[in-house]
């Protein structure tokens, strides 16, 4: 999801507000990505249930992580992506979920939820919301490119194109250029790709996950590697055609966010209640067209009143970013730093 | 005998420092010395590895980039700030003159970083100008590169160095210009040999106002930055943050901070017993408006 901003003060005054209008006693603290379900389907269910949802945002997977680990307990629901996923699990901070009882677990693509490692069965995590980052091309200045992660060696384009400044997801498309996993923690391989960014960063004005789109917009940036939302968010509508967004025919790192209890959570019950709720087709389909994202939810697509950026197909091609470990995790920071350093 | 109360006075000011600058300057030199955790934090197992791996290269070269920008934009900002506060002072319009250079105080930091990219981007007003003026054919590329991080920085620190300088050249008697002129000195020699010396304090408040921020500068290498103008500011927040290396982030943020005392206190030195003296001339320092995002 998009990390990103600092908006996430504005996020937390809004989570103040819903926290201090309504009196009902039936609560469930939801800790949430910030603008990721629209504030009326939290309503309705609040409307259907009785219950008053609190909700608090965060803007990155490691915030959230370190605030549930620095002590903010509280909260019933996260949404972790799944890296975060099999890292809490790990850490034991999170409640088993049955999902047998949850009546709309059956909507889920049973194709997306098979590809999940990062929680095998589904055992303590309900698939959510699933997207990947992508490279977005103005056709009305470039031409003559494939839907490949190889437009980044045109040099032609140098200082026209960016990349996200994101570890995992640039180390992530260069391994996919070289048909390994997202994933691959072979020290031989990292390196490959390290070079292989260090052969793309001539071209690259810089990495950047904060402006990029803004730019893109503009026609300042030509090429750029980032999320869909992002980048249609702030391009005018009318000119939408002008965008060719792809995902490269080698593939390219995808996250899937998901619904997990936490340990201690007060309000179970109320947490099934509500992620049944959003597993619900008409609600799917809601937060879907206000995201402008595919549906992992099946029947919610025909309900869908919004073209989504992309496919759901689309995503066949990616693979979810693990947990890396340890040992990985240092290999990829080093070239990383290497990368972003220069040597 | 009544007893001197200025223990009591300084007391919210103490408690103040200590709280807010000792307390996690301390935690900064605890961490720096300890083994990162997994995904952030620390693990209470002591190593040096974080000052190993700030021996490395890599690192001597953002640290590299980081002094030339710092001195690069300080000395530009110092050049430009110098006829400003001296025309300022003796300006009959000082009031105008001093909000103006307070206005852009007025308008949040981050979104004049905006303006300039809105200014120099390859879609920006100047190139738009000077492709409308047939100067160019293809849009030039001022930005994201050294000279739009200097460029930037110049304009952001401008004020901390005026006003200082402002603040203390108002106060230079300036009949000691004309007696030098009457004693045969050249215009020139009257300025570099009587104004220069005798503002000095001045010039090194100014500079200190400058280059510190400058030297931990975050936002603006990131904004209008490229590929390769990561500095010191950039490099802290990346391990904190994403390669969530804490212990190296706070041995890097250690570094800085004892070479900034360091140089700090050798400029002192060498500026010798006019320290306090010049401290005594610039007191009337407009208090800058520190603890903004930078």
């Amino acid at each position: 999801m998009m990390k990103r901003l600092m908006i996430a003060a504005f996020a937390a005054t809004i989570g103040l507000v819903a926290s201090a209008c309504g009196g009902s006693s039936e609560k469930l603290y939801l800790f949430n990505w910030i603008y990721y379900i629209p504030e009326d389907v939290i309503e309705d269910f609040s409307k259907e249930t009785g219950i008053q949802v609190i909700v608090d945002s965060y803007a990155s997977n490691e915030e959230m992580y370190n605030k549930i680990v620095g002590g903010g307990d509280g909260y019933d629901i996260v949404v972790p992506s799944g890296d975060y996923v099999s890292i809490m699990i790990a850490e034991g901070l999170l409640e088993p979920i049955d999902t047998s009882r949850l009546a709309n677990y059956g909507n889920l693509d049973p194709a997306a939820v098979a590809r999940i490692g990062f929680d095998p069965g589904n055992r303590y995590s309900v698939p959510f919301m699933m997207a990947a980052a992508g490279v977005s091309v103005n056709r009305t200045k470039v031409s003559g490119y494939e839907h490949s992660w190889s437009v980044f060696d045109r040099s032609d384009l140098g200082g026209r194109m960016t990349m996200l400044d994101d570890m995992r997801e640039v180390l992530g498309a260069a391994l996919k250029s070289l048909g390994y996993s997202v994933n691959d923690p072979d020290p031989a391989h990292i390196e490959e790709a390290r070079r292989v960014v260090e052969r793309w960063k001539p071209n690259l004005v810089k990495f950047d996950a904060e402006s990029f789109a803004k730019s893109f917009a503009s026609g300042e940036f030509w090429v750029v590697q980032g999320y869909a939302e992002n980048v249609f968010i702030e391009y005018p509508e009318a000119r939408r055609a002008e965008v060719d967004f792809f995902f490269p025919k080698e593939g390219m790192p995808m996250y899937m966010d998901s619904f997990c209890v936490l340990r201690g959570a007060k309000n179970v019950e109320r947490a099934y209640a509500f992620i049944d709720y959003m597993l619900r087709p008409d609600v799917a389909a809601r937060v879907a067209d206000y995201l402008m994202l595919p549906s992992p939810n099946v029947p919610a697509r025909a309900l869908m009143k919004v073209e989504p950026n992309y496919d759901f197909d689309d995503l066949a091609r990616g693979e979810f970013k693990e947990d890396l470990g340890r040992e990985a995790l240092k290999l990829y920071n080093d070239a990383w730093r290497r990368i972003r350093v220069g040597n | 005998m009544r007893r001197e109360p200025g223990g009591l006075y300084a007391a919210p000011s103490t408690i103040w420092l200590t709280v807010f600058f000792l307390a996690p300057l301390a935690i900064i030199v605890a961490y720096s010395f300890l083994t990162p955790g997994v995904r952030g934090g620390v693990e209470w197992k002591p190593t040096l590895d974080a000052y190993r791996a700030i021996a490395n290269p890599t690192f001597a070269k953002v640290t590299l980039n980081t002094i030339l920008v710092a001195i690069g934009a300080t000395a530009i900002t110092l050049l430009i700030a110098l006829p400003c506060g001296y025309y300022m002072a003796r300006s009959e319009r000082q009031t105008l003159l001093l909000m103006l250079v307070m206005i852009p105080f007025w308008t949040n930091f981050l979104i004049r970083i905006y303006a300039w990219i809105a200014i120099l981007g390859n879609e920006g007003f100047l190139n738009d100008i000077l492709l409308a003026l047939g100067l160019v054919d293809e849009s030039v590329q001022f930005l994201y590169n050294r000279g739009a991080v200097m460029l930037v920085l110049v304009y952001t620190y401008l004020p901390y160095a005026i006003l200082p300088l402002y603040s203390t050249i108002d106060k230079f008697d300036f009949s000691l210009l004309e007696a030098a002129r009457d004693l045969g000195a050249s215009k020139l020699g009257a300025i570099t040999r009587v104004l220069l010396p005798n503002v000095k304090g001045g010039i090194l408040t100014a500079f200190l106002f400058t280059f510190i921020p400058i030297f931990g500068a975050y936002a603006v290498p990131l904004l209008v930055g490229g590929t390769e103008s990561y500095m010191l500011g950039n490099l802290i927040a990346d391990e904190l943050t994403k390669s969530r290396d804490w212990p190296l982030a706070s041995a890097i943020s250690l570094v800085i901070t004892l070479v900034t005392t360091i140089g700090v206190l050798l400029l002192l030195r060498a500026n010798g017993a006019s320290t306090l003296g010049g401290a005594r001339e610039a007191k009337a320092e407009p208090e800058p408006a520190f603890g903004g995002a930078r």
